[in-house]
């Protein structure tokens, strides 16, 4: 019988069959970030003799929080700096780092075929590499720094299909959004989502990140895209990858990765790529999305009230307080140009906020003179951090504001206690930072002459 | 191991860890003592906790603990004082963090089992025999994952894989070959 994609990765990892249904499964990759990796590091140097199982394994990093914004983040900041050193593991500190699920792919740390966890549930981001890459606790990180191995049941899969042509508005947010929503916000609970299809193959490698980034909103363990020639293409010269031959031996069995025709799916989505439109959150978890053409529908009354709106509203209209473009999701290169498009020689009627995914992807958008658009618009221009996307820092909300927001969770307190938040793309996000409403960029006057 | 106590619900669905465990919180490194923290921003779930000290199990709506991995929110609820939780189904980190820290996670699908736990005001959950009881009565049924229940039952999770170092060792280097 033919295995799909996870199958075939699963397959390669498992060392031992264990009670349950589950498997001690192997792990190639641990991403060791500030919020979660104290505990765990602490844990097994008081009760396992510090030793780590493979240091070459984990790559550290500053992420949630850069630089430290009070005493506790410094204290945590510090505590991985010197657990990093101590161990001699590969560490992106301040000034060097960004959002992991940024920093880890543009420097080449994941690659078809591997295991990936880290402590954040937005992991699944990595498996746009063919990757299995999930999130998990901190107890499961600790047990893998220490046995190089979790133990985690074998996964259902969900073939999700994206045939035909993204249409020209679609953005793979959109795609994402319109994937929650059509399987629901539990939906894909205790399975991979494996994409297909061409208009999945059309996408860049950030547009799979963007999607397989928003796994998890559907409950998945994460999402899956086969390798080709466009993850080849943008793994080479990477600093994490071999150069030359090496590169090119591992790319020969990369481009085997892929599932068989005969593969048996849980069950199989098939979504027509041209049909997909721009859509945006009304309510307080991602599934709680449509058109936005469409009204606010009669839907939950918990989030109806929480989110202060009434059904039949249109979207397009509802007034906005604040507007972010950032976050593990849409906050990579061509996300700030394409928002930058829309900001260029306009001017924000609303608090604005625009946070690089890495300081890689800041220093990229500067030399391509992004930062003076967004600037020039009024916008402000921040480091790479996390920033407001889970209520920690840099432009939290206060109760009763209403944010349009690039990020991946539209949930009740989630970017400040009280707040309230529509999930979109960075097009939409700085269309309607403009309106001061939400909208999209056809409805925004010419450009004002330079 | 027999869980008793009295009884604490929250019906809705998605109930996500951001409620259980505010974000701004993540900065703090310990594990220890974050039961204040639990649903500080969350003003149901706060009043519940005030109204009912001593509670030890939590009754909950579909796919609790949705959303973020931060074990912060179980290490709240343990700490707090939650030592299990009934509902009809679990998101799957929040699952693990659960059997990380001996939260017994009661998956319980069947409606009228359901409704007389959310009616409870005490129970006992029968961990060794997968058996909750109302009033000295069987009301349901469950099962829990065979490994993890034993970590439940004996501890040990981090000393069960300190025990496979060398196993996986072995296989890695005897798979480096074909990979």
């Amino acid at each position: 019988m033919g295995r799909t994609l996870f199958e075939k990765v699963w397959d390669a990892h498992v060392v031992e069959k264990l009670p349950g249904d589950n498997a001690l499964l192997a792990i190639d990759r641990i991403i060791a970030i500030e919020i979660t990796t104290p505990q765990p590091a602490a844990e097994i140097a008081e009760r396992f003799g510090d030793r780590l199982f493979d240091t070459s394994s984990i790559v550290g990093i500053i992420d949630h929080v850069s630089p430290a914004k009070d005493s506790e983040t410094a204290i945590q900041a510090q505590a991985m700096r010197k657990w990093a050193k101590a161990h001699d593991v590969v560490f992106y500190d301040v000034g060097n780092n960004g959002i992991c699920h940024v920093v880890i792919p543009e420097r080449g740390w994941v690659e078809p075929g591997i295991t990936l966890i880290c402590g954040d549930s937005h992991t699944c981001t990595h498996g746009a590499f063919g990757a299995f890459a999930l999130g998990i606790g901190s107890s499961v990180q600790c047990g893998a720094m220490l046995a190089g191995a979790i133990i985690q049941k074998k996964q259902k899969v969900i073939r999700i299909n994206v045939n035909g042509k993204l249409h020209p508005s679609a953005t793979a947010k959109d795609l994402a959004l319109t994937v929650i929503a059509t399987i629901g916000f539990q939906g894909g609970t205790g399975a991979v989502l494996e994409y297909h299809g061409t208009a999945i193959r059309a996408l860049s490698m950030e547009e799979r990140m963007t999607l397989c980034n928003m796994a998890i909103e559907a409950g998945a363990t994460t999402g899956m895209i086969e390798p080709d020639e466009t993850t080849i293409e943008y793994l080479r010269g990477r600093e994490a990858q071999p150069k030359g031959e090496a590169f090119e031996k591992k790319a020969a069995f990369w481009r085997t990765l892929c599932a068989d025709p005969d593969a048996v799916y849980e069950k199989t989505i098939d979504i027509d790529g041209s049909q997909i439109r721009t859509v945006v959150s009304w309510g307080t978890n991602p599934g709680e999305s449509v058109s936005i053409d469409a009204v606010v529908p009669n839907g939950d009354a918990g989030s109806l009230e929480y989110m202060d709106l009434q059904p039949g509203t249109p979207m397009r209209g509802i007034a906005i307080d604040q507007a972010f473009i950032g976050s593990c999701t849409n906050a990579r290169i061509s996300d700030l140009r394409a928002a930058a498009e829309i900001f260029k020689g306009r001017k924000v009627a609303v608090p604005t906020i625009v946070t690089p995914g890495s300081q890689a992807v800041k220093r990229q958008a500067e030399r391509e003179g992004l930062h003076d658009v967004f600037q020039d618009a009024g916008a402000l221009w921040t480091h790479s951090s996390c920033g407001p996307c889970l209520g920690m820092s840099m432009g939290v909300i206060a109760p009763g504001m209403r944010i349009i927001s690039s990020t991946n969770r539209n949930f009740r307190n989630r970017m400040g206690t009280g707040g309230r938040v529509h999930l979109a793309t960075p097009v939409v996000v700085a269309a309607s930072a403009i309106l001061g409403r939400i909208g999209t960029p056809d409805e925004l006057p010419a450009e004002v002459p330079a | 191991m027999i869980i008793s106590g009295s009884v604490i619900t929250l019906p809705q669905e998605n109930l996500d860890t951001d409620q259980m465990y505010p974000g701004k919180y993540l900065s703090l490194i310990t594990r220890k003592g974050l039961g204040r923290l639990l649903f500080e921003a969350f003003p149901t779930g706060r009043e519940l906790l005030e109204k009912n000290p001593g509670a030890s199990i939590l009754v909950a709506g579909e796919n609790i603990g949705c959303g973020s991995s931060r074990e912060h929110a179980v290490w709240a609820l343990a700490d707090w004082g939650i030592r299990a939780i009934i509902a009809p189904s679990f998101a799957r980190i929040f699952h693990e963090n659960c059997y990380s820290n001996g939260v017994v996670p009661v998956v319980l699908s069947d409606r009228a089992a359901l409704d007389a736990c959310f009616s409870a005001k005490t129970l006992d959950i029968d961990v060794d025999n997968g058996v909750v009881r109302k009033d000295g009565r069987e009301i349901a049924r469950f099962e829990l994952d065979p490994l993890r229940k034993d970590f439940i039952l004996h501890g040990g999770f981090l000393e069960y894989m300190a025990t496979k170092v060398d196993q996986v060792r072995e296989w890695k280097r005897a798979t480096a070959a074909s990979r």
